[in-house]
């Protein structure tokens, strides 16, 4: 303990030097903490928003071949209502699935009578798709009705397509589509409401329209994907590696895509996000391990006189190292105890002020939440204590292999 | 025999030229003796005590101490040497600062490894041994010199070492303050029959001394002397 009561004092006696060092460990650690509470925040709210949002579910399950050769032949590609029977009856069997259900996405012009547009639409089981949306739809604006088996050739409309093709609610328009024996087809539809997308590139493009009527417009009885959702998204690859080994047992090999391959954000953001964040970590990185390295620098220059003595009354070279490396454990572990008190403060004032930013590609603005990661936090506290304890170590092995002689005549 | 040494020498590169700070000396320290080394600045006093402390390592010839041979101790076995077997002082004290009178006496046993418990005992003992019990929770820079070398001296004891080594310790001090630590050196000469090596400029210093070795040029002088000091 007389080690460590060493390193304590010496800190406090270099009062100064010792803050300016914390302060720089305080603040690059609650600047990690922060950014990192934020993007598991955000990256909450894409999960979210993909699997609830996008309403890609947690699992997509295409026929086997699907995205290889769906494009030159969909019709052999596509889920025979024999395989979905299958797949949902393996699927539901899994007591972490909450549901299975088909789908059928479809592509083609869209028509108010004088102008028409291109079209993406998802066809979905109208009482399922609601379950996967779940909670995430109350958030999205929406004009007029939801899909629903009383109004068969009801659609949802994109906001952006439905002020381009002048369509508010209740407005009839036509769909067109070549069926997958290649024959031409035009259905009528009536927009029973409007909703957003969530991002601007495709609320200007899709359609929600109900299983059912997809498969008239493309002339089929089949699906060309099946969605499944979880009950946490924790259990998706397991899920995954499973539905895989059962289906093709079951003689329906399969596909399995995951909401994050799926998302059309997450991944990208997540990879953009993980890139600052490592730019983040790296400054703080070089800053904490220079201030330390120059705090501790000169305290071992200052007090050579000191090994010197020290070493000559019996203390190894390995005990001089110790020694060193305390005072610089103890900079690491007080800085970062400072850190977590200035991340805790300006995670405070950010919960209080509750800002709010449009995030890009996004279509309405999104409030700013840092969330508090405990273990997140220990983990960085220790990893900035061994930091800058390396970073002590480092001149006090110079100064503990200097030649004593030279160390005592050191004024 | 506490000390042996034959045919020492101590080579420093200078530049182009090597200096022998000490030179081809012969020196034996039998136990309990109270011996001060002597010479002019730059006649290899603070070497030698270096050499016999294995604070430093010769270039050529053996030093025994009480049967280690110096020259063959790995870094750690002669750290161990030194905090077991040698007390040292030193010109400048050499206190730590942060710590205070009881903390740093305790030093050489913490090296060691003894419970804090045990080395404040033994220190607040060796404290009162060299008269400083009163200020033993003191910072050094609340004490004076004379003290602050009376806490060296109570931290060289603490081991109770055959050996105390000091080199120049009273260099820093008034010539009164010198004389009580010399007295003060003595006194536990004689009481414990720890064995004194010191060295010193200062002539009145020497009438307190039992053998006397004079240095030039990093060659002993005056055998003649030494033998007369010690029969007398
Ligand atoms: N580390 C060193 N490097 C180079 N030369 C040295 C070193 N230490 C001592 N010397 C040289 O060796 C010689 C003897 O030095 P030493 O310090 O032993 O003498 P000293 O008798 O203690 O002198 P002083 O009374 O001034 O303390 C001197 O010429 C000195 O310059
Ligand atoms: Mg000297």
């Amino acid at each position: 303990m007389q080690w460590l009561k060493i390193a304590l004092r010496n800190l406090l006696k270099n009062r100064r030097r010792s803050l300016v060092t914390l302060m720089a460990v305080a603040i690059g650690f609650a600047a990690v903490g922060l950014f990192r509470g934020y993007t598991a925040n955000t990256y909450e709210g894409l999960r979210q928003s993909a699997i609830r949002g996008e309403g890609l579910g947690h699992l997509t399950i295409y026929k086997a071949g699907w995205a290889a050769h769906a494009h030159g032949d969909p019709q052999s590609y596509m889920l025979t209502p024999a395989e979905i029977e299958k797949i949902i009856a393996v699927t539901e069997a899994d007591p972490h699935v909450l549901l299975a259900t088909p789908q059928l996405h479809v592509a083609g012009l869209v028509s108010n009578g004088r102008i028409s547009n291109i079209f993406l639409a998802k066809g979905v089981v109208p009482a399922d798709y609601r379950t996967i949306t779940g909670g995430m739809s109350g958030m999205r604006a929406m004009q007029g009705q939801d899909l629903s088996p009383e109004a068969p050739f009801g659609v949802l409309m994109a906001r952006d397509l439905a002020t381009q093709l002048d369509m508010p609610p209740d407005s009839d328009g036509v769909i067109m589509a070549t069926t997958l024996d290649g024959q031409m087809n035009a259905l009528d539809i009536r927009v029973s409401g409007t909703y957003d997308t969530g991002s601007d590139a495709t609320n200007d493009k899709y359609l929600l329209l109900s299983y059912a009527y997809a498969q008239s417009l493309y002339d089929t009885d089949r699906a060309d994907r099946l969605i499944v959702l979880l009950d946490h998204w924790r259990y998706t690859q397991a899920a995954r590696l499973r539905f895989e080994q059962q289906l093709t047992a079951a003689g329906v090999p399969c596909e399995i895509k995951s909401w994050e391959e799926l998302s059309l954000f997450y991944s990208k953001v997540k990879g953009m996000f993980d890139m600052i964040f490592m730019f983040i970590f790296l400054i703080v990185l070089i800053i904490v391990v220079m201030s330390t390295v120059n705090t501790m620098g000169m305290s071992v220059m200052e007090r050579t006189r000191e090994i010197g003595t020290l070493r000559v009354l019996g203390l190894k070279r390995r005990g001089i190292s110790v020694l060193f490396a305390l005072e610089g454990a103890l900079l690491g572990l007080l800085g970062s105890l400072c850190g977590v008190v200035l991340n805790l403060v300006v995670w405070a004032v950010i919960r209080m002020a509750g800002p709010s930013y449009i995030p890009p590609g996004v279509s309405t603005p999104v409030p700013l939440v840092v969330n508090l990661l405990p273990v997140a936090m220990l983990v960085l506290a220790l990893f900035l204590t061994l930091l800058s304890m390396a970073a002590a170590v480092l001149p006090a092995r110079r100064a503990a292999r200097m030649e004593l002689v030279d160390a005592l005549g050191h004024v | 025999m506490l000390i042996s040494m034959s045919h020492v020498t101590k080579t420093y590169a200078m530049g182009e030229s090597k200096v022998r700070a000490v030179d081809q000396v012969d020196l034996a320290v039998e136990k309990g003796e109270f011996i001060s080394i002597w010479g002019p600045s730059g006649s290899g006093k603070s070497t030698l005590l270096n050499l016999m402390g294995a604070v430093d390592r010769p270039t050529s010839g053996t030093i025994l101490v009480n049967g280690h041979d110096l020259g063959r101790l790995s870094d750690n076995q002669s750290s161990e040497l030194r905090n077991r077997f040698i007390g040292f002082i030193f010109q400048r004290y050499n206190l730590i600062p942060v710590l205070s009178a009881v903390e740093n006496v305790m030093i050489p046993l913490q090296i060691q490894g003894v419970s804090s418990g045990q080395a404040r005992q033994k220190a607040l003992a060796r404290l009162d041994l060299v008269g400083l019990s009163a200020v033993a929770r003191h910072r050094p820079d609340k004490m004076s010199g004379g003290q602050q070398q009376r806490v060296a001296v109570a931290r060289a004891l603490i081991t109770d070492p055959a050996l105390v080594i000091a080199d120049e310790p009273t260099a820093n001090l008034d010539s009164d303050t010198a004389l009580q630590l010399i007295v003060l050196m003595r006194e536990i000469n004689r009481g414990q029959g720890t064995t004194f090596v010191f060295s010193t400029h200062d002539p009145r210093l020497l009438a307190h001394v039992q053998r006397r070795i004079r240095l030039q040029d990093g060659r002993i002088q005056d055998r003649r002397e030494e033998v007369a000091d010690a029969m007398a």
